[in-house]
């Protein structure tokens, strides 16, 4: 009970930063919706812990829904680490395109 | 037939003069793209007589050739011959890397270590490194060439405008070998001698190249 509501806490730490952030328009307001979602997903997780605990039996998995959070958050960082460098490596190659029009001043 | 010879540089002030002078003769026009040298790169390319280009910033040696290609195929260039900045190569063989282009037989020609001509490898690279590179090339990417990493080569301009260089690091190697095979080009291999001054791509290298060709399948 005691690790929930230290996460919660953290938790309403990052979102009224994320507001703060809105409101001086560092970030978009799209950024500031799927930040606000993600946090808010992760809130939710561990408000129904027990529950995803439950789900987690019920599909058949041997350890407790935290272990099974971390399993889902590792694979998500592996996704978005590969997908941006996809996006670094498109900048690259236009980045390259744009050096050699100006070297070949086209 | 016009042969242009395109020279990536970068930082090779110490060789440049004499490889433009040294390749001068078997070709029509050397271009050298100088990859943003911190040194005298770009100057002793001019005094030694060739076009040179300088890129605004480090784009690699895959990047300097297409920038190479570029210029010499919108200046009619019939055969374009790719050479290293840092005296590996023997100009002197230039002649026999576009002979058969020359000849009709060939679209493209690669330049090959292992084909009589002895070259001073070094032999971690020479039993380990290249053993592993030929395996993984024929094996995974087909290409069944006996050098899967030689920069001495030569393109038709037919060749030069249906390869584009992609990769700006050094997987344009293999690139342009897949793409010559994936193009069905007609391939010849050449005997050449390299000189080894240092050791070249190590084998975390040939690591960078595989994520970099993986890489570049996918954005494609």
């Amino acid at each position: 009970m005691l690790q929930q509501i230290i996460a919660i806490v953290i938790i309403i730490f990052f979102v009224f930063r994320l507001a703060a952030q809105k409101k001086k328009k560092i970030i978009s307001h799209n950024e500031f919706s799927l930040w606000l979602a993600f946090w808010l997903v992760a809130a939710a997780a561990i408000i129904f812990i027990k529950q995803i605990d439950r789900l987690v039996a019920w599909l058949g998995f041997s350890g407790s829904g935290i272990n099974f959070l971390i399993y889902i958050a590792v694979l998500a960082l592996f996704y978005l680490i590969f997908r941006l460098q996809l996006d670094h490596a498109k900048m690259d190659k236009n980045l390259t395109e744009i050096v050699r029009q100006i070297t070949l001043k086209k | 037939m016009k042969i242009t010879c395109v020279i990536p540089a970068y930082n090779e002030a110490k060789n440049i003069s004499l490889v433009v002078s040294g390749v001068r003769p078997f070709v029509d026009e050397v271009v050298v793209v100088d990859d943003c040298s911190r040194d005298d790169t770009f100057d002793l390319a001019k005094q030694a007589g060739a076009i040179v280009f300088r890129h605004p910033l480090n784009r690699g040696q895959g990047a300097a050739l297409q920038t190479g290609n570029d210029y010499a195929l919108e200046h009619q260039a019939d055969i374009i011959v790719h050479f290293d900045a840092d005296d590996q190569f023997l100009a002197s063989e230039i002649k026999d890397m576009v002979a058969p282009i020359l000849a009709g037989r060939a679209d493209i020609v690669f330049g090959s270590r292992f084909l009589g001509k002895k070259s001073n490898l070094p032999t971690f690279k020479k039993y380990l490194i290249m053993p592993l590179a030929r395996l993984f090339t024929r094996v995974i990417l087909g290409i069944k060439l006996s050098d899967p990493q030689n920069g001495f080569r030569a393109l038709s301009q037919a060749a030069a405008r249906r390869i584009r260089i992609n990769n700006r690091g050094m997987a344009h190697n293999s690139e342009i070998q897949i793409k010559a095979f994936q193009e069905k080009l007609r391939i010849a291999e050449v005997p050449i001698t390299v000189v080894y001054h240092h050791f070249g791509q190590k084998l975390a290298g040939g690591f960078k190249v595989i994520r970099d060709l993986l890489i570049h399948k996918i954005i494609k």
